[in-house]
């Protein structure tokens, strides 16, 4: 189309090659900390996460290839770390997180091919909802459902265990973010008074209350609060952007703080959270464990690091998901801690920039939306990690491993690379019937 | 493998790391100074390199597809010194409204028209601005903001 298509094409090429060349290096830093030769593998390593991503490149480039330069090459890089942490935590968990780094590229592939115009999904909102729904309960389900850790958040079916609500919130999302552009007058205006207060009807806003209640109601079952969290923040920071009123931001603080005095009263493993986070090292041997571990992991870690292989991350109670942060702390310091939060700025100013170039109201909300979920995520576990704030068990986008969570990310990725490329070509049977009819 | 090539290494990851982030904020930033929507397409800009804003009427049908430039300001009514002219539409007044800009704004007013002036099926009271997609409605006339 423009001049700008090759130039943003080759720069993602070149950037994804970069992104290739880090991650194969670090896993030959890996192996060298053990053995000094070069591991026989990693060529294949090599050649198949080069192919991977020239995979999604191609794809891109057919499918999307007006589309934003950046976000591809940012998410190879996050997943190759990854996957060298995770692999070097253990290597079992890294063959199959390489599975679903596969899968994650298919199902990002699949997305461009089979969404071609983003506004076929604001048509099937409540096809979504529903779906989504059923996939937030499906946990609860017996015979299906699956405890792992204490939290009953999986279904297994066969050998493959997944998480169906990693899948959920993207769909909650786009049917918040559909509903939200029908209602936004009716909910930025209010039509009722009560006090000095102006508030939206009831029946305006019920649907939006319903949907979020139910979701919270079986996250809280399931004991996941902070997917809870998540999803709680993500509705309100969405009727917020949709609407403009502070007013929405101020109730959904006063509902969080309500929320979050019940569920420590009625949770002890909110408490512990709690404890923990204020005064971790009393706790050190046995509730705050985790925690002083990580934190010991980031102190380890110093600035630069111990170098890859070279630290002691096994220490750490699940490092391979939750505490992947501090994996990476302890062994690349707060350098390669610090370029992990970079990486993860660079692609929420992406998203945020696809949002505020979409043209109609239903993109602008959708991007803001998918990457507010890649946002409040990474805060919400490396806030929890570095003690920040009290700890939630959420997966870190791109880089803990888990793929449930890898899957959904990747599909977040191309849903977003689709707006993008929507908006550098506006909108192009619009345009066409104003040229045919210009006087 | 000695522990001194470790470290230097390790050093020659990191700056691998962070020569990937230097040349992504460099892509960014050539994206931030080259605005990416509709460079390809209706580049149509006025002396001073604004992009034109222009008015298509969507309804009623005999009229549907009519582009009117808005230019810095021009008068929507049904008699013959307005800008638009709407002259079958017997619910818009004689001088029904103005639109103009300012800077890099457009905006509608409604010129005390009897049957009112409407953007996205609301009353224009006071002067509103135009977004592109907008869509104003003058009696039985509804047009589309469009660049």
């Amino acid at each position: 189309m423009s001049a700008t298509l090759p130039r943003r094409r080759a720069s993602e090429l070149g950037l994804g090659i970069l992104a290739v060349i880090v991650a194969a290096f670090g896993y030959l830093l890996v192996q060298l900390a053990q053995k000094p030769d070069v591991p026989p593998d990693l060529w294949v390593i090599l050649a198949s996460v080069l192919a991977l991503f020239i995979g999604a490149h191609v794809a891109v480039r057919r499918l999307a290839p007006d589309s934003d330069p950046v976000l591809l090459p940012l998410a190879a890089l996050l997943n190759g770390l990854g996957f060298v942490t995770v692999a070097r935590i253990d290597p079992g968990l890294g063959r199959i997180q390489a599975v679903w780094t596969a899968v994650s590229v298919a199902a990002f592939v699949l997305t461009l091919l089979f969404v071609r115009r983003i506004r076929t999904l604001e048509r099937y909102r409540y096809t979504f909802l529903f779906v989504g729904m059923v996939a937030l309960l499906l946990p609860l389900a017996p015979g299906l459902g699956k405890t792992i850790n204490g939290a009953r958040l999986w279904v297994g079916i066969g050998p493959v265990n997944f998480q169906p609500g990693e899948a959920a919130k993207v769909m909650l999302v786009l049917f918040f973010a559909a509903y939200l552009v029908d209602k936004r007058e009716l909910l930025a205006r209010g039509t009722r008074r009560i006090g000095g207060l102006r508030i939206p009807e009831l029946r305006h806003l019920g649907p939006l209350l319903l949907a979020w209640g139910i979701s919270i109601l079986v996250m809280v079952r399931e004991t996941d609060l902070g997917q809870a969290m998540l999803l709680f923040a993500l509705c309100g920071l969405m009727l917020y952007v949709a609407t403009d009123r502070i007013a929405y931001v101020l109730a959904a603080v006063v509902l969080f703080v309500g929320a979050s005095v019940v569920a420590y009263s009625a949770f002890g493993h909110v408490q512990t959270r709690v404890q923990t986070w204020i005064d971790p090292f009393r706790y050190a041997n046995n509730k705050g464990y985790q925690l002083v571990q990580g934190l010991f992991g980031f102190a380890a870690g110093g600035f630069a690091g111990t170098g890859l292989g070279l630290g002691n991350p096994k220490q750490i109670p699940n490092a391979a998901t939750d505490f992947v942060f501090a994996a990476v702390g302890e062994e690349l310091g707060l350098l390669g801690a610090v370029a992990v939060l970079i990486a993860l700025l660079l692609i929420v100013g992406a998203g945020l920039r696809i949002a505020t170039r979409a043209e109609r109201p239903f993109p602008k909300l959708f991007a803001t939306g998918l990457t507010a979920i890649i946002a409040l995520q990474s805060f919400v576990i490396i806030g929890g990690v570095t003690r920040t704030i009290p700890l939630t068990g959420v997966t870190l986008p791109f880089i803990s491993y888990g793929g449930s969570s890898l899957v959904a990310n990747w599909v977040i990725l191309a849903l977003l690379l689709r707006m993008s490329d929507d908006n550098a070509r506006g909108a192009p049977n619009r345009r066409s019937t104003v040229a045919a009819r210009a006087p | 493998m000695p522990e001194s090539v470790l470290t230097v290494l390790k050093y020659c990851f990191l700056a691998l790391v962070y020569l990937f982030l230097f040349r992504v904020v460099q892509v960014v930033i050539r994206e931030l100074r080259a605005p990416a929507s509709d460079e390809a397409g209706d580049g149509r800009r006025d002396r001073r390199g604004r992009r034109d804003v222009r008015l298509r009427i969507l309804e009623p049908e005999s009229h549907e597809g009519e582009l009117y430039p808005l230019g810095e300001e021009i008068t929507v009514g049904r008699g013959g010194g307005c800008g638009i002219v709407l002259p079958d539409d017997s619910f818009v007044s004689t001088v029904h409204a103005r639109l103009f800009r300012r800077g890099n704004e457009v905006f509608v007013e409604d010129l005390g028209s009897r049957n009112g002036t409407f953007l996205n099926g609301d009353p224009v009271s006071t002067a509103t601005r135009l977004r592109r997609g907008d869509r104003v409605q003058f009696g039985q006339t509804v047009a589309e903001v469009v660049r």
